[in-house]
């Protein structure tokens, strides 16, 4: 029966169909974000430099981690880097104002929620600046154990803040 | 076993152990990963290191049916074999077939992409990183992580291909593709001339896995 010999490759032809069609981003308007805020800058600026921001506080926080995670610690190098988390992080407070947020348009992975709930956010904002604050002292003293538990508490902050107010990825 | 069938080894018992660890710890690493237990993700990670090191030693001193570079097939086999596909009853091939061989390759190329960019993956927090992480730049690290989360897409649409092909062959050519990768053994109505015994040396069994065991203490050693 041609119509039965034929549907094996009507098959294999329907599911090559269907694994191409897998790719694909979201589409994001490129003119979306044009808007001015009161700090002089675009919507879409503050969320690109917040996310720049971000990686920077990355990068300083991967350098101590990688020091940890190496057998010989280099304490100078984790110092530097504990003495610029400060820095790059300095106005996280105002990374986040209103009209920033996925409504915008602009790519983000920031969540409306931020907004809905602005003093838990400014919270768990200050909570990190806490953490980098201590993991700075530790840093000073030398002690690795005293950065091993700073790093961590520190990571436990980046947490508990993408947990709940980042898209997941 | 239906009438006038036959019974025969197509598949050693390294290379089902090996298909069945393989298919648990990629189930393990996307839970872990969904998860966010990144701890665990890289030491299961290390362990399909060591499958896939394994897979890929035996696939150069193995039995034939596990042979890799048997496995680019030719234009004309490749054709050849498409047309069998009509046949009535449909009579399998001894082992991987050419389209099951394009299949396996493509899964162990990806498979091996995958454990490879994760090596030097690095998230988004610079909180974890992949074993070889510390040697590359967060941005790097962030460009490995972007890479490991295409080739997974990539490697979904493979593994669907794959058990939609398995259910398509039972279904469609009436020919059971699980019970040979459980027992090995497979039916057929004849054993084709020339077919080789499909036996695991216990030394090249031994030797795959010292190279396998040496690779992930290296990667353990000289990572973090």
């Amino acid at each position: 029966m041609a119509y039965r010999k034929s549907s094996f490759t009507l098959c294999a032809a329907a599911v090559l169909g269907l694994t191409a069609c897998g790719g694909g981003g979201d589409a994001v308007d490129p003119n979306a974000g044009s808007e001015m805020l009161s700090n002089g800058m675009t919507v879409k600026a503050q969320i690109e430099a917040r996310q720049d921001g971000f990686k920077a506080i990355g990068a300083e926080f991967k350098t101590i981690n990688d020091q940890l995670r190496s057998g010989s610690p280099d304490i100078a190098a984790i110092q530097a880097a504990a003495t610029k988390l400060p820095e790059v992080s300095a106005g996280i407070a105002d990374w986040f104002p209103q009209g920033t947020g996925p409504e915008s348009g602009v790519e983000t992975e920031a969540l409306a929620i931020i907004w809905d709930e602005p003093e838990d956010y400014a919270a768990k904002v200050n909570d990190f600046k806490a953490a980098i604050e201590a993991l700075e002292i530790a840093a000073q003293t030398g002690e690795v154990e005293s950065v091993q538990a700073a790093a961590q508490a520190t990571g436990g902050t980046c947490k508990a803040c993408h947990d709940k107010y980042r898209l997941d990825d | 076993m239906a009438a006038n069938q036959v019974k025969v080894r197509v598949w050693d018992w390294t290379v089902r152990t090996f298909h069945w660890a393989l298919a648990l710890l990629v189930c393990a690493m996307w839970w872990t990963a969904e998860q966010g237990f990144m701890g665990w993700h890289k030491w299961l990670g290390l362990g399909l290191i060591g499958l896939l090191v394994y897979r890929l030693v035996w696939g150069v001193i193995g039995p034939k049916s596990a042979r890799l570079f048997r496995l680019v097939p030719g234009p004309k086999s490749l054709v050849g074999y498409i047309k069998t596909l009509n046949d009535r009853p449909y009579v399998p091939a001894m082992g991987h077939n050419p389209l099951g061989g394009l299949s396996v390759l493509a899964l162990l190329t990806s498979l091996t992409l995958q454990a490879g960019s994760g090596l030097f993956a690095v998230d988004v927090d610079g909180l974890f990183s992949g074993w070889f992480g510390r040697y590359v730049s967060f941005d790097t690290g962030r460009a490995f992580s972007d890479f490991h989360e295409s080739v997974f897409n990539g490697l979904i649409a493979l593994i669907t291909l794959h058990v939609i092909a398995i259910a398509a062959y039972r279904l469609i050519l009436k020919t059971n593709l699980v019970g040979p990768m459980l027992d090995g053994q497979q039916e057929r109505p004849s054993v084709p001339d020339g077919h080789a015994t499909v036996h695991a040396s216990p030394f090249r069994v031994l030797i795959a896995l010292l190279i396998a065991f040496a690779v992930c203490w290296s990667i353990f050693s000289f990572g973090g």
